[in-house]
């Protein structure tokens, strides 16, 4: 080991001082100057997770947003070295630890789930691939759009404000959002019918006759002629939206 | 050749205009790295018009912690994939007890930091199959030092056998941050090794202190000390105009890298500075 422990000890201190704000006692430092990594290192952090969830930050008051950061910042090792790919470990801490924030607005975790998806849709790596020259939506098997997610939602936090959001809005709600060839994240409400075909999709390509002949076989949702309908129109607007390829 | 940091807030209208015409751009790998769709395609339009050097964040090279293979490796792809004809990374630290912190620390002066670190450098250069270049970065306090910083930096050089990415700014902040004559700590630093030169602009917060913000102009003490490491070098190497917050017009950042080109320019036609 070339490091001495001393060293170490040190590097620690000040790491630790611009995580958590605590000095603990290390030689030379300039103690005018010191505060200004802390500032620093947690205006980064700060910024960071305020421009990733901008509804959680204005849903929470400014005290209730500084502590969750700095409580975050203290407690939780951020492992990405990517810092735009952070604020998805302070989601994810909130929900390890059980923050009790998630107590007090229930609907917190699906709020945080629905920004960070936002983000991570529009930063994601490229995965499509070139489209079918020609295609036939009666025909061809339906291609779900590999830039997607879906999600379950108990409160409708894609369509309320967060601060009007009550216990009376608890339900089911499905959406999906996907990214198109411009880059644009775009959401989509769904039926119950329709997040089960789209997680259909999600398995693999199908016809939108094998999908139907499926819900019918294996969750009992028999389509009449307008829902058939209904459906063949869903995939028309998906397809133009880039939801749905082939 | 001056370049400019290719920034996502003025990436759109640097690409749709000729108003910003650097030589060259230059990115983080780690605001690039896997990234897709809007501004993967902005990225790759850039990639088709400038050559690329790369200015990395988070490899944290002067970290007690373990060096991030993972991390080395996509690393190594993404500077394949893109071309970049430079990797220059920060002499500091910016993660320790396997916690990124997202800014650079500064390491310890001591000797034992010059064995760790240059032996960290060998190895990432081993792994990347090329020299990087390593920057002097700007700091606000020493932490526990046992040397100088002209003796640590150089120590790390001669025994690591990188290149130096020579931040002018950031030896005028800490001139004047721990009072000693900027001058002559260039005059110290072993000039055959600067591969990459950067410029930037920064904060004076107090009487004592001055923040490396890259979110103002260039000052022109800042200019003057370019302009004398230009004749101390006495050769040409790529310059950098750095810009991070607070962005100008894109004809403010053409004039300084007009005035950049003039001053590199005329330096070099001049005989060099004879110092003692």
């Amino acid at each position: 080991m070339l490091l001495h422990d001393t060293t170490r000890r040190y590097q620690s201190a000040l790491a630790g001082y611009c995580r958590s704000g605590q000095l603990e006692p290390i030689p030379g430092i300039h103690n005018e100057h010191i505060s200004h990594y802390r500032r620093l290192v947690y205006n980064v952090v700060d910024d960071m997770l305020q421009n990733a969830y901008p509804l959680t930050h204005a849903l929470l008051g400014a005290t209730e947003w500084k502590n969750l950061v700095n409580e975050f910042f203290t407690h939780h090792p951020c492992q990405s070295p990517q810092v735009w790919y952070m604020p998805k470990e302070f989601y994810q801490y909130l929900v390890t630890v059980k923050h009790p924030l998630l107590e007090k607005y229930p609907f917190l975790e699906e709020l945080l789930c629905f920004e960070w998806a936002e983000v991570e849709l529009f930063m994601m790596e490229d995965r499509r691939e070139k489209p079918a020259a020609t295609y036939s939506l009666e025909t061809d098997k339906l291609v779900i759009n590999p830039e997607h997610q879906l999600f379950s939602f108990q409160y409708p936090v894609h369509l309320k404000p967060a601060h009007d959001i009550t216990t009376a809005d608890k339900g089911n709600y499905f959406l999906a959002a996907h990214r198109n060839t411009a880059g644009t994240v775009i959401f989509t409400d769904l039926s119950p019918a329709l997040a089960i075909i789209l997680s259909l999709l999600e398995e693999a390509p199908a016809t939108i006759d094998e999908l139907l002949e499926t819900l019918e076989k294996d969750y009992g949702i028999v389509s009449s002629a307008n829902d058939r309908q209904a459906m063949h129109l869903f995939f028309k607007s998906a397809l133009t939206q880039e939801l749905i390829i082939f | 050749m001056v370049g400019i940091g290719y920034r996502k807030d003025f990436a759109e209208a640097f690409l749709q205009s000729s108003t910003l015409q650097p030589a060259f751009i230059e990115v983080a790998p780690e605001n690039w790295i896997g990234v897709g769709g809007f501004w993967n395609k902005k990225f790759r339009e850039a990639l088709e018009k400038y050559p690329l050097f790369t200015h990395g964040l988070s490899l944290s090279i002067g970290s007690p912690d373990e060096l991030d293979f993972a991390f080395l490796k996509k690393l190594k792809q993404f500077l394949a994939s893109t071309g970049a004809l430079v990797y220059s990374e920060h002499l500091s630290y910016a993660k320790c007890d396997n916690a990124h912190l997202y800014d650079l620390l500064p390491i310890p002066f001591t000797s034992d930091a010059v064995a760790h670190v240059s032996e960290r450098i060998k190895t990432v250069q081993d792994l990347l199959e090329r020299k990087m270049a390593i920057e002097i970065v700007s700091y606000y306090s020493p932490v526990a030092p046992e040397l100088s910083e002209i003796d640590f930096i150089n120590a790390i050089l001669e025994a690591a056998d990188c290149d130096l990415l020579l931040d002018v700014n950031n030896v005028y902040v800490n001139s004047f941050n721990h009072r000693y004559d900027a001058k002559a700590f260039i005059d110290q630093l072993p000039m055959e090794r600067v591969r990459y030169i950067h410029m930037a602009g920064h904060e004076q917060v107090s009487d004592t202190l001055i923040i490396d913000t890259h979110g103002e102009a260039i000052i022109d003490p800042v200019y003057e000390l370019f302009d004398y490491t230009m004749r101390k070098l006495g050769r040409d190497v790529p310059v950098l105009l750095e810009r991070d917050f607070n962005i100008p017009e894109l004809e403010e950042l053409q004039e300084e890298i007009n005035r950049l080109n003039t001053i590199k320019t005329a330096a070099l036609k001049q005989p060099s500075y004879v110092t003692a």
